[in-house]
């Protein structure tokens, strides 16, 4: 029984293994139908499983192997020849042999739910109706194939390095065979042919030569399925590419030395990764008690051993974790690898024509993201193939080439892993999408107004919003960008988009390269300190308190040419404010997904490697923290979860930067406040005075900017805050508060813009005339009211 | 051989039953004090015993959520049972940190000092009286020994996230 689970494992990852390379080759073969290597290849695939299934009692995988096996196996003696039609029958065959192989994998048995009769006789109609469609298809294609056979010149020299030899081999019946007999069988073939090639000389040494790194690259790529991949390993990917590019070209290069390998659990792995994880956290508090040991024993001789010894283990300790690193790295065309067929299948779906061209492939990232990655990757794909791509009757009309073009690309940059996926469909449409999200309820048209188009491509990610006008089978359903979005956030990753209406999309996911241990950025508020990930902080700026603006009820911050709205981290943490900052402060910028915030901090500590460890069952989950660290000095210090802080800040009211008004009268109640109301119409002012009243303050009137100004500055009345219109005559609302900010004493009055103005342009010159709250007309008098309340501080 | 192992092996279990069958009919117990009250909870959930050391806040807690610490590396919440039962906390230098594990699930409690270690027979110990309050299911039962009563923790309850 255990041996028998044994060599049922033991089939199971090779048949995975054998299946993962069979994909792309099959789609390599719809394009090169003639390639005999490939077919022999895929033949042997099926012929593999067969036998071993048979061995192992699992008939239905038999006979449906079995039957392909026919398929392919008169497509390999050319009596078959290969179409899209035949692939339309062997590509789901294939899907319904790997559903069968999971069967067995999830239940031990291949006795399930799954039918394979139809698709069986769909095979079986291929294998032996090929009399019919082969005439038909020569009588209709005999230009065709002599224009293909002079166009693949290298199939020529294949076909006289290859089939000649065979050409010779008596037709067997390869199904009515045994396995062994067909196993020695294929051995005897390619004996036979390596030996007619060995007696050729300098071509055929070449060509041996691809031969070997044909072989080598399935066996790098079984070494390389596994988790475990290894450092300066060509990856297998490439080296496939590279096999079948040398094979057009006459080989130059010689074969690659053999690669040894060692299959590791990925346990051992983890386990390795967490106890790196000790050290690294060992070598932290190392170094933290040699700075005290310094600073205490200054000029001691025994300092400098001790320095060297530091200084030794904690660069021996970076040395291991990041060999331990690469060791979990996996190159990323293990997640590209199934988007050719993918592609392939979407393209006859919604019949498009889409090429997707695959770059950098070999790009390692860490083994728990690559599993993390595929899933966003589909969704994007899916949607640039929906969305995207036009019709090719559409591309056409438009002057672009018939054949939409995907470009699926991967890099490294710094500490971050780029994915980036280009189509050149029809692009974003920012006002469409805005516009489509208010009719769905997700936006408002006020949010939509002050929206830049970057912001507006980001409405794509949100949950329920799509575009697409009638759901299909591809997407459309609203979820999936939602999927991209929650697994980059788990990744603690970036997205960017970048489109042009008519011409491309690009969206750009930027991730970490590893999770378990990260650099971190340490802030202080108050007396408390937090980790926040490096890869999510853009950038950190030193600001004065003057610099933040409040757009209703929002603190925001002008940062070169956009606006942050900004929160304070004392007010997520529920951080006691003991005491009170100077005058300036620091903002730490956050980016994660498509989402910017402005956090604002006490004090910024420095950057440290941090080894991310969990709450416990108890605190699991808590809102805001993802995690905690060990510091140097044995302290616990809690890491930022920015994706939940994003989501809190939303939920938190700015408690205006208390500024106080120099006044010389002690306040007690709301009548000795008074308020200046400026607006050139005489009803806007009554309005107003009449939402004023229930809030008891004393109200002066001013016509106009000049008449406000003049009011002010006389001295006569003690003003507390002022409402002030925008369009007037003489002096508008933006130069009367600028002049009035011009004053020290003035700086901190509260001017609150009452206007119908509200587009996000006129907000921004308000921000920047120096108005602390912007109201858009009309207003009610409750909301008027807590605006006013909470400028003079009467809440 | 296998003869002679068989017996060996069969005397040692035998033994084990017989050691197994005196423990089960006594429980050993911690006791400690939690403001005027005294606690007592099966030596076996406890991993250990420290005297106070620093933790850091977990902000969006309740107040008897006193945070983590930092145990030989690893983070572990810290929750203070004086005032999980209501009780004021005062600073003395008897109060210490009790760390239980229940499975996966540990954190370290507050108390204000150790009493002793208590053997109590198993018969001894009568179910939780029938209270009424939420603190029903903490309490395991109430042991009788000599003229006082103790009350036992339910180690499982205490581990479990209450808010």
């Amino acid at each position: 029984m255990d041996e028998f689970q044994e060599i049922l494992q033991d089939f199971l990852v090779e048949a995975f293994e054998l299946i993962e390379q069979l994909d792309q080759d099959l789609v390599e073969l719809e394009n090169n139908p003639d390639d005999l290597d490939l077919l022999n290849r895929i033949f042997r695939v099926a012929h593999t499983i067969k036998g071993s299934s048979s061995f192992l009692n699992f008939d239905i995988l038999t006979e449906l192997t079995h039957h392909m096996e026919d398929v392919l196996n008169k497509a390999r003696k050319e009596e078959l020849k290969v179409t899209p039609e035949v692939m339309d029958v062997v590509l789901p065959s294939i899907d319904m042999m790997k559903a069968l192989l999971q069967l067995i994998r999830d239940t031990g048995t291949d006795k399930g739910d799954i039918v394979i009769e139809q698709i069986v006789k769909e095979l079986d109609v291929i294998s032996k109706g090929d009399a019919e469609p082969t005439p038909s298809e020569k009588a209709e294609t005999p230009v065709e194939k002599s224009a293909g056979s002079e166009k693949n010149s290298n199939d020529a020299e294949k076909q006289g390095d290859y089939k000649d030899p065979l050409a010779d081999e008596p037709e067997l019946d390869y199904a009515s065979m045994s396995d062994d007999e067909v196993e020695a069988e294929i051995n005897r073939l390619i004996m036979k042919k390596q030996t007619v090639i060995n007696t050729k000389k300098k071509e055929e040494k070449t060509k041996e030569s691809t031969e070997n790194e044909d072989s080598d690259h399935i066996e790098i790529n079984m070494s390389a399925t596994e988790e475990v991949s290894k450092e300066e390993k060509k990856t297998p990917a490439p080296v496939a590419k590279k096999a079948s590019d040398n094979k057009k070209a006459p080989a130059v290069k010689s074969p690659p030395p053999v690669e040894q390998t060692i299959r590791v659990d990925v346990k051992r792995l983890d386990h390795l990764m967490n106890l790196i994880g000790e050290l690294v956290l060992g070598k932290n508090r190392l170094m933290k008690i040699n700075d005290d040991v310094e600073e205490r024993y200054e000029g001691e001789e025994f300092l400098e051993e001790l320095n060297q010894v530091v200084a030794m283990v904690s660069l021996v300790t970076t040395d291991l974790q990041i060999a331990v690193m690469k060791t979990r790295m996996l190159p990323i065309g293990k997640v590209f690898q199934k988007f050719p067929r993918m592609i392939r299948d979407l393209t006859r779906e919604l019949s498009k024509k889409i090429d997707l061209q695959i770059e950098g492939e070999e790009t390692e990232l860490d083994k728990s993201i690559v599993e993390v990655i595929g899933d966003p990757l589909v969704h994007i794909i899916r949607n640039s193939c929906d969305h995207g791509i036009e019709m090719p009757a559409d591309r056409t009309a438009k002057g672009k080439p018939e054949m939409g073009t995907i470009n699926l690309k991967a890099y490294n940059e710094g500490n971050h892993i780029v994915v980036q996926i280009t189509d050149d469909g029809k692009g974003l449409d920012p006002a469409g999408l805005k516009a489509h999200s208010i009719k769905k309820g997700i936006l408002s048209e006020q949010e939509a107004n002050s929206m830049s188009d970057k912001e507006a491509f980001a409405l794509i990610f949100k949950p329920g919003f799509s575009t697409a006008a009638q759901v299909t089978n591809v997407s459309g359903r609203g979820v999936g960008m939602d999927v991209v979005k929650t697994n980059l956030e788990k990744l603690n990753g970036i997205i960017d988009i970048e489109s042009d209406l008519g011409q491309f999309t690009t969206i750009k996911l930027k991730i970490p390269l590893t999770l378990a241990i990260i650099q971190a950025l340490l802030i202080g508020v108050q007396e408390e300190y937090y980790a926040i990930p490096l890869a999510s902080v853009l950038e950190t700026v030193r600001i004065t308190s003057d610099e933040i603006y409040t757009v209703e009820n929002r603190q925001v911050l002008r940062l070169r040419d956009e606006v942050l709205s900004l929160v304070h981290i004392a007010d997520i943490f529920d951080v006691e404010r003991v005491f009170e900052n100077h005058d300036h402060t620091y903002v730490v910028v956050l980016g994660l997904a498509e989402a910017k915030i402005g956090v604002i901090v006490d004090s910024l500590v420095g950057q440290e490697e941090i080894v991310i460890k969990n709450l416990g069952e108890y605190l699991k989950g808590m809102d805001g923290i993802a995690g905690a660290t060990i510091r140097g000095d044995g302290g616990v210090t809690l890491i930022v979860d920015v994706a939940a802080v994003m989501h809190m800040a939303k939920d938190i009211k700015s408690q205006a930067v208390a500024i106080e008004t120099v006044s010389s009268k002690p306040k007690n109640g709301p009548e000795d406040y008074t308020i200046m109301v400026v607006d050139d119409s005489k009803t806007d002012r009554k309005i107003m005075k009449s939402a004023l009243k229930p809030l008891g303050v004393s109200i002066v009137e001013a016509s106009d900017g000049v008449d406000a100004l003049t009011k002010l500055k006389s001295g006569e009345y003690d003003i507390d805050g002022m409402m002030v219109d925008i369009e007037m005559p003489r002096m508008d609302g933006y130069q009367l508060a600028t002049e009035i900010r011009k004053y020290n004493k003035y700086k901190g009055l509260p001017l609150m813009a009452v206007t119908s103005r509200n587009s996000k342009s006129d907000r921004m010159r308000g921000v920047e005339a120096g108005m602390s709250e912007y109201v858009t007309k009309p207003y009610s008098a409750d909301y008027i009211g807590n605006v006013v309340r909470r400028n003079l501080g009467l809440e | 051989m296998s003869a002679k192992l068989q017996e060996v092996v069969n005397k040692q279990k035998d033994q084990k039953n017989d050691t197994g069958n005196d423990e089960n009919q006594v429980l050993q117990l911690v006791g400690f004090v939690v403001g005027e009250e005294e606690f007592a909870i099966p030596i076996l959930t406890i991993q250990e015993i420290i005297k106070p050391i620093e933790h850091t806040r977990v902000p969006r807690t309740p107040s008897h959520v006193l945070g983590v610490f930092n145990l030989r590396g690893s983070v572990i919440p810290l929750i203070d049972l004086r005032m999980k039962f209501g009780v004021p906390a005062i600073k003395t230098d008897d109060m210490r940190y009790i760390v239980l594990r229940d499975g996966e699930e540990i954190a370290g409690f507050v108390i204000d000092r150790l009493n002793q270690a208590i053997r109590i027979d198993r018969n001894k110990i009568d179910p939780a009286p029938e209270a009424t309050t939420q603190e029903k299911s903490l309490i395991e039962g109430v042991g009788k020994q000599d003229d006082k009563i103790i009350t036992i923790l339910r180690v499982s309850k205490l581990l479990e996230r209450d808010f």
